[in-house]
């Protein structure tokens, strides 16, 4: 009799609260964080996207996405140094002087900004083609390598990291992704290890590279004086001065020089200097860039 | 009619040498974005950040409304927006607007209800950093700035792309007139190309250091950069609605601009 | 393609002050991206008080500011007397009319001050000659948004020359270091009754 009676009745406040998993439902409609997003209602939902966003086709389009960049990052034989520019424009119009394009990867805790001369274990990415895409990619791939830390107990490799980023973007190839990004680390199964990877879904291991507008212009003074065996303080003078070449002369490229050490222990973060000052000490110590008119 | 083409177009003629005679098929574009204008701005002090907008709504040459806010209290308790700690303001297209807006309130509240704890400001910063990227292929059409007090009860302001790009900062203008107010405001609140005078000569002269102003003196800038918009910019006008958020809670200024 | 005025970019700006006006611009020249040149001035003299300033592309300022030198030699040959700045406002005008279908890419700005009345004056033009004559500030190029914000908010009425040149100078720096066509250092002219004072501003190079 019992069980009949369990069998046609409820718990008196089954229905009073919805779960969590109901209460988010009733508030989005799809779940947080998840990896699949809204498409617009038309068949070609790439053609939409690219009218509506692109302004290199399209100058008029209505949304504007910030861009333009120099980021470069080289091995040498104390580690990896990366620098970048830090100017986002959307089309001429200069939206940002104070992008931080260097996003640390592999450590979710937020004490990122906070100045201190102890290297930080972790990976560093670098930004260039679309901020947003750049911005949340690397958030997603710092939360693999998290997970990947946890689940294995040792930090991720690079390589291992990525494969991850290039599968990735290679997932989304032609849906109108637009990131170049460089990932540096050291790590004690690889030593100093750097990728480029980007939104077509390449994926190169190499010494050198030089990604965005400025490329060109960061690759003359690089390739002009780069060795492996420079000093740390030759090292960081190098992605300096190249970084400076290219905001000059790169209308989209500008604001402050970002520069970033990868040594064994971590990175090491050597400051966020306006490119004005140095440009000028640059130019009246050293008589370089004697092309600028200095008196009237 | 007259062409410059040298032929006689068919249509004026009343006949057609054509085979076919059925119209072209036409093809409607789809397009669901419409620019309602206007303008917002916000900067923060030591203890408190002021998020402003304009409130005027237009399509295209036509005013919808002289009074549509687009600074919003997010996390409050009823629809008044009593007890809510952050500010959202957002300005492009109206409508993915609101949505945005009403998508961020749903969430710090059920943060709220869920956590016993009001949502910090910088992760309802990077949780409306993955509500835009959700639709990365189908953009919400809007320019957004938060504001609020951080941990220190600094003021805190963290602007957005259409796509989610975010970043803090100390000054931000967005919308149509972004192009006329932003760099009055690097040159008055980061004092961009100021130096101090009798520093040095030339070379030597050493630039003016930024610091956080006083609210009286950054309330007046805001007017000042908003009545001077108002003369250069036809989609911004009518009136300026300015929230201010400090540690005692936040308090709504509005202030007539021209109408015209 | 984008626009034949945002290709080589620049930027230009007149204001008017007490019994003096001010006369601005930026010395780029770029190819899109590319910066070619940080020394090109684009403020030409026609007269001991009368400035044009031309902004757009490259190769019609060149020519355009040819094109006046020699209107402007012809007329002081045939009058004997130096250009008033509202008469080349008229000749920049007609000038400009004639290429009415095939128009120079270049938007002119004057400033001077009329030797006869001793009184300022500014105007700019559209490319094919319409003629606004403003009281106040004339911007031109591509940080026209960016400048009529800054001047907007700095300038008042009445500015003594000094005042003058730091509100310019604060305006224009300010409005390029917000565009990516337009900066990389600037020119000053200060036009009082009977002095003429040229600055170089030492501006951003990115």
């Amino acid at each position: 009799m019992d069980k009949l009676v369990a069998q046609y009745s409820r718990p008196p406040h089954q229905d009073e609260f919805y779960s969590e998993q109901e209460q988010r439902e009733l508030t989005e409609s799809l779940p947080p964080l998840s990896l699949k997003f809204n498409l617009p209602p038309v068949d070609d939902s790439r053609a939409f996207l690219r009218a509506m966003t692109d302004d290199h086709s399209n100058p008029n389009c209505p949304i504007k996405l910030a861009h333009g960049t120099t980021t470069l990052a080289f091995r040498f034989q104390g580690g990896i140094i990366v620098a970048t520019d830090s100017r986002a424009t959307a089309g001429n119009w200069i939206a940002s002087q104070t992008v931080k394009k260097v996003i640390p990867v592999s450590r979710l805790s937020r004490g990122e900004d906070k100045p201190s001369n102890e290297p930080t274990p972790g990976l560093l990415g670098t930004m260039a083609g679309g901020a947003a895409d750049c911005q949340y990619w690397l958030r997603y791939l710092s939360q693999q390598c998290t997970l990947h830390e946890i689940r294995h107990k040792r930090r991720i490799t690079v390589a291992a990291a990525s494969k991850i980023l290039a599968n990735l973007t290679y997932s989304y190839k032609g849906m109108g992704l637009s990131m170049g990004t460089m990932l540096a680390g050291m790590t004690p199964q690889e030593g100093p290890a750097l990728y480029y990877i980007d939104s077509d879904g390449t994926r190169l291991p190499g010494n050198l590279f030089c990604v965005g507008s400025g490329q060109t212009f960061a690759y003359g003074v690089l390739d002009a004086n780069y060795k492996y065996d420079l000093t740390e303080e030759e090292a960081l003078e190098l992605g300096r001065r190249s970084i400076l070449a290219a905001m000059h002369r790169d209308a989209y490229s500008g604001g402050f020089i970002n520069l970033y050490h990868v040594k064994e222990e971590g990175w090491v973060h050597h400051g966020f200097n306006d490119m004005n000052p140095i440009f000028w000490k640059t130019k009246l110590e050293k008589g370089e860039f004697s092309n600028v008119t200095s008196e009237l | 009619m007259t062409t410059l083409t040298g032929q006689p177009s068919s249509e004026a003629i009343g006949y057609s040498f054509s085979k076919a005679t059925s119209a072209p098929i036409r093809e409607h574009s789809f397009y669901p974005y419409t620019d309602n204008g206007g303008s917002t701005l916000g900067i923060t002090g030591s203890d408190f950040a002021i998020l402003a907008g304009d409130t005027r709504s237009v399509a295209g040459y036509n005013i919808n409304s002289r009074y549509a806010p687009k600074v919003f209290k997010i996390g409050g308790d009823d629809e008044t927006g009593e007890g809510a700690h952050i500010l959202l303001s957002v300005v492009g297209f109206a409508a993915d607007g609101q949505a945005l807006k009403e998508r961020l309130d749903a969430v710090v509240k059920m943060y709220k209800y869920q956590h016993g704890k009001p949502m910090s400001v910088m992760a309802c910063a990077q949780r409306l950093s993955t509500i835009f990227y959700q639709k990365r292929f189908f953009p919400y059409y809007v320019h957004a700035i938060l504001a609020g007090l951080d941990e220190d009860g600094k003021g805190a302001l963290y602007s957005y792309d259409p796509v989610g790009s975010y970043e803090r900062e100390q000054c931000r203008a967005a919308g149509s007139a972004a192009s006329l107010i932003m760099p009055f405001l690097d040159n008055q609140v980061n004092f961009k190309n100021q130096y101090i005078p009798g520093s040095g000569e030339g070379h030597a002269l050493e630039p003016k250091k930024p610091e956080p102003l006083p609210r009286n003196t950054v309330e007046q800038l805001v007017r000042d950069a908003f009545t001077s918009a108002v003369e250069r910019h036809i989609e911004v006008g009518d009136g300026l609605q300015m929230m201010v958020i400090t540690k005692g809670g936040i308090e709504e200024i509005y202030y007539p601009l021209k109408k015209d | 393609m984008s626009s034949p005025f945002d290709i080589n970019g620049g930027a230009c700006i007149a204001m008017v002050g007490k019994d003096c006006v001010a006369i601005a611009c930026d010395l780029r020249l770029g190819m899109q991206a590319l910066t070619v040149s940080n020394n090109f001035p684009k403020i030409f003299n026609y007269g001991p008080s009368t400035f044009l300033g031309l902004t757009g592309l490259a190769t019609d300022v060149s020519t355009v500011s040819d094109l006046f030198r020699y209107k402007v030699n012809m007329y002081r040959l045939r009058e004997e007397r130096n250009i008033a700045p509202q008469t080349l406002a008229n000749l920049v005008s007609s000038s400009l009319y004639e290429k009415r279908f095939g128009p120079f890419f270049v938007s002119p700005v004057i400033a001077g001050i009329n030797s006869t009345t001793g009184k300022p004056f500014i105007c700019g033009f559209d490319s094919i000659g319409c003629i606004d004559f403003a009281k106040d500030f004339i911007v031109s190029g591509t940080a026209s948004e960016q400048l009529f914000g800054t001047c907007e908010g700095l300038w008042e009425p009445d500015l003594s020359a000094e005042d003058l040149f730091e509100t310019i100078s604060q305006a224009l720096l300010s409005a390029v270091d917000r565009d990516a066509l337009s900066g990389w250092g600037a020119q000053v002219y200060i036009i009082e009754k009977d002095k003429v004072t040229k600055r170089l501003l030492k501006g951003r190079q990115d």
